[in-house]
């Protein structure tokens, strides 16, 4: 005989099975039964159209580029993102390989080869040409003069003062895009006086005004100091423009026939793609403070503490705002704050006192039950003309470990594990983005010095 | 080397400033708003694409009213002004049928479509992939999203940081054991919408050679798991890399550190070449040959970063910005300044370069503005102009374009399909300005006809 109360535990438990099949949605137009039922069939289709690049084709598999960076992964991986569309990219190294090779969070390598060098090998080929030869150089030209694009990631001016820089090599393949990528540039005074410095994205971020708009200023010392952004936020934006510019030349190229030369300067890809510093600059007329964790433009909108970890929460419009003062149930503090302005005064005393109000009484609360009130609260709003829409969203501020648990990421298949012969078992983060009919992807992972030699020297009639 | 700047010098010069644009002719229909999607249609805009955003009556983009420290630059937000350069304001209801007809109409006649609002939602509304590519089957349409289209997260909300924090990228900066501090500047936007402009051009320049549109997914989450590199170290080590406050764990020695005259310079050491000549300029050529610093993969092991970030740390104290700057020019090592908003907008190189420019605009006059991180020497894009109210060209594009009458502009404007500005700063025109007398807003003029 089962107790009325196992057979409410029995029925609860159902219901709450029930419920979690259903997904969470947060928009009124998404909650009626028949369109969810209409976007369940529009995910299948997705899945499947989306889900795999198998046999499709590539966009650019009539591309051909060679690739000579020398430590510098901006040119590494924009050779590797257009790798991944289906150009055939062949980097040239040295004899002895490029140094990137080494480059690698605390010397952590497998076989004496770097994980951001594994990281961005994809779909590549490998070939060594003595540049400082005669013979080496005679087969460089020969190789430029069949390709659409040559990446140069090497000092400014040098591949010019071996006899195969833009000027020489537009002569032989006047079609050719020559993308330039270095710290300053290869043009102007500055160009010019710096051109002997080589690249890092630690340099870069800082040329670029980054670290001075990171970290806390009231720390001790050296926790005060201007803070480098933790990941290469300067080489890969470098990167992704370098492939940006690559893209608009060949559409260019198609329509014209024309080359051209691209200039990147890994100093100015996040000032000049990012903007705000600039712009921040010629309004304001003097420096942005750093701040912590605050924003100069939306508040709150950054990590917090609460029982036992970090929470991630962002209310960017004043319903959202309103949405976390009835989640924490401190609606006494709206008329204090109802406005975006009244939170982004430069009066930042006065946000502090905002502030402690908050992590007072977010310290109530363990992650979970934060995470939880706030789906809640914005799915039932959503669906409320009275509660305007508020959307306070709050998420766990998540370790890479805890990520690499997330289902949504297996479904997407967004890490990648790989079992290769040479390097062992290891995960990669996939090609981005998903695309229907020309998806990027990972297709080979091979990197040896001088692997693909014979193959390469034979197609494009290289001297041995 | 001089004979090579001068040849670079010159060929940046002459770019041909007659150049239309490579997009002259390519039309983009940019539903989407805030930063990550109208960036991908800037990128396109600058090169000359035909962008007509699409916002909200009344309401707008709800960057318009979003500013820092409550300033305004003539009456609207500056960051709006350069999300939004070269493009076309029009304002139409979307959930009113009359208002999706005309998305419809627009959407056959432009080559790419622009959505970012939560996954889903455009396909709710009837104006998703499914549905404009069934009008217009070599459309390019790309949906941002947190999280992409499909899979369990797919309806999750996601901004600039929630992205950040759901990739795991939020535990990356600041000191290990410290508090972790956010990417500034929506990185989280920024990147993404990169790779998204990236996408597009990819499947534009596929489209040239097939004639075939396509769907792409870009999810800001996954672009910002792509440039980790934490993934592959955790599978090889079993460990994570985490915060490693200003040592780029990549380089040794490396960090960001304080001069003998109070200032900040970042200094990474990539390879042993540039060790040498480190070691030299410090006269401390024996490290070069101490085991534990001479060959770069045995540098970088934890213990022995901190042995030679400590030695620098004492030889910067000694040394001021400038003479560490003239040294790494001389001899050939990395290291740069540490440069702040107010040095950026004043630095001269800049100008030089292109990629910072002094902008004059008929309706907000001049300003200082971001140009284009890449500088081409054929095809430099172009700012044309600023932005413009909400609903703006309204009347411009649905004569032009549609080929609507004055009589039917106005049925549509009284029946609220489309609509303007309300009296907001940043969505109306600023008050100096004498909309009724603009020949564009009143059925006349060219766009871009000044430039």
């Amino acid at each position: 005989m089962i107790s009325k109360k196992t057979l409410f535990s029995i029925i609860m438990a159902r219901r709450v099975r029930a419920i979690s099949k259903k997904p969470q949605v947060f928009s009124k137009y998404l909650a009626e039964k028949k369109t969810l039922e209409r976007l369940a069939k529009f995910e299948e289709l997705l899945a499947g159209m989306m889900g795999s690049a198998e046999g499709k084709p590539e966009a650019l598999d009539d591309i051909k580029v060679v690739e000579v960076s020398y430590a510098n992964f901006a040119g590494i991986i924009a050779a590797t993102i257009l790798a991944e569309f289906g150009a055939e990219v062949i980097k040239v190294e040295p004899q002895e390989g490029d140094p990137a090779r080494k480059i690698t969070p605390y010397g952590v390598n497998i076989n004496g080869l770097g994980i951001p060098f594994l990281m961005e090998s994809r779909n590549k080929y490998y070939i060594t040409l003595d540049l400082n030869s005669e013979k080496g150089r005679e087969n460089f030209k020969k190789l430029a003069s069949q390709v659409d694009v040559v990446i140069d990631a090497t000092k400014p001016g040098l591949m010019h003062s071996l006899g195969i820089g833009y000027k020489q090599l537009s002569q032989l393949n006047p079609g050719l895009i020559y993308v330039a990528i270095s710290p300053f540039g290869h043009f102007t005074s500055k160009a010019e006086e710096f051109h002997n410095v080589p690249d890092t994205d630690l340099t870069a971020q800082a040329e670029s005004g980054y670290p001075a708009i990171h970290g806390d200023p009231k720390a001790p010392e050296p926790y005060s100091y201007p803070l480098r952004a933790g990941i290469w936020a300067a080489w890969y934006m470098a990167a992704g423009l370098s492939v940006a510019g690559t893209l608009v030349a060949l559409y260019h190229k198609r329509k014209t026939g024309e080359g051209q030369m691209i200039d990147i300067a890994t100093n100015d890809a996040i000032t000049t793609w990012i903007g705000h510093s600039v712009i921040w600059g010629f309004t304001m007329e003097m420096p942005r403070v750093r701040l912590g964790s605050f924003d100069w433009c939306l508040y709150p909108y950054g990590y917090f503490k609460c029982k036992d970890g970090y929470l991630t929460i962002t209310t960017s419009r004043d319903e959202d705002f309103r949405g976390l003062l009835k989640i924490l149930g401190r609606w006494d503090l709206e008329d204090d704050w109802k406005y975006m302005l009244d939170r982004i005064t430069d009066d930042i005393d006065r946000l502090e006192t905002l502030g402690a109000e908050l992590d007072k009484e977010l310290a109530k609360y363990t992650r979970d039950e934060l995470v939880k009130k706030a789906l809640d609260y914005s799915a039932k709003a959503s669906r409320d003309r009275l509660r305007a829409k508020g959307f306070p969203i709050i998420v766990k501020t998540l370790t890479p470990t805890e990520v690499l648990k997330e289902q949504h990421w297996k479904v997407r298949n967004t890490l990648i594990e790989v079992n290769h012969p040479t390097y062992g078992k290891f995960i990669l983060p996939a090609s981005v983005p998903k695309m229907s009919k020309t998806p990027p992807r990972i297709k080979q992972i091979k990197c040896d010095i001088g692997e693909d030699n014979e193959f390469i020297y034979k197609k494009y009639g290289l001297h041995m | 080397m001089l004979e090579y700047f001068s040849f670079t010098n010159k060929l940046f010069k002459s770019s041909a400033d007659a150049n239309q644009g490579v997009f002259k002719g390519i039309r983009v229909l940019d539903l989407s708003h805030v930063i990550y999607g109208p960036m991908v249609s800037k990128f396109l805009a600058l090169q000359g694409a035909e962008v007509i955003k699409v916002e909200q009556p009344e309401d707008g983009d709800v960057w318009r009213t979003g500013t820092y420290w409550d300033r305004y630059w003539k009456y609207s937000s500056p960051y709006f002004q350069y999300f939004n350069t070269n493009k076309y304001f029009i304002a139409i209801d979307l959930r009113k049928p009359k208002g999706k007809e005309l998305i419809f109409k627009l959407a056959e006649k432009s080559d790419v479509v622009i959505e970012n609002f939560r996954a889903g939602l455009v396909e709710a509304w009837g104006i998703g992939y499914t549905q404009i590519s069934k009008v217009n089957p070599k459309i390019i349409y790309i949906s941002c999203s947190g999280y992409g289209q499909w899979g369990p997260l797919r309806f999750f909300p996601s901004w600039d940081l929630i992205a950040q924090s759901m990739a795991g990228v939020a535990m990356a900066t600041g000191f290990p054991g410290r508090a972790t501090y956010k990417l500034q500047d929506y990185y989280g936007d920024f990147l993404p919408a990169l790779f998204g402009a990236v996408a597009v051009l990819a499947a534009l320049y596929y489209r040239e050679k097939t004639g075939e549109g396509q769907y792409i997914d870009l999810a800001q989450a996954e672009v910002l798991m792509r440039i980790m590199h934490e993934w592959t170290y955790i599978s090889v080590t079993g460990k994570e890399i985490g915060c490693t406050g200003n040592v780029d764990p990549t380089m040794s020695p490396s960090g960001i550190f304080k001069t003998a005259d109070g200032r900040f310079i970042a200094l990474a050491i990539a390879n042993d070449e540039q060790f040498l000549a480190l070691t030299k300029v410090m006269g401390k050529t024996e490290l070069a040959k101490d085991k534990r610093f001479r060959e770069t993969l045995e540098r970088l092991k934890p213990e022995n970063i901190e042995e030679i970030n400590k030695i620098v740390e004492e030889w910067v104290k000694s040394k001021t910005e400038k003479e560490i700057i003239e040294l790494a020019k001389k001899h050939g090592f990395p290291a740069s300044r540490v440069m702040d908003d107010w040095q950026i907008v004043n630095d001269e190189w800049r100008r030089e370069r292109g990629s910072v420019v002094e902008v004059k605009d008929e309706m907000y006059g001049e300003g200082t503005f971001p140009l284009s991180p890449v500088v081409f020497h054929k095809t430099p894009g172009k700012i044309k102009w600023l932005t413009r109210p909400v609903g703006y060209h309204n009347r411009y594009i649905l004569k032009k374009l549609l080929g609507l009458s004055k009589k039917e502009i106005e049925e549509l404007e009284k029946e609220g399909v489309i609509g303007y500005w309300d009296n907001r700063v940043g969505l109306r025109p600023p008050p100096y300005y004498d909309i009724e007398k603009d020949p564009i807003f009143n059925y006349n003029g060219e766009e871009g006809a000044g430039n």
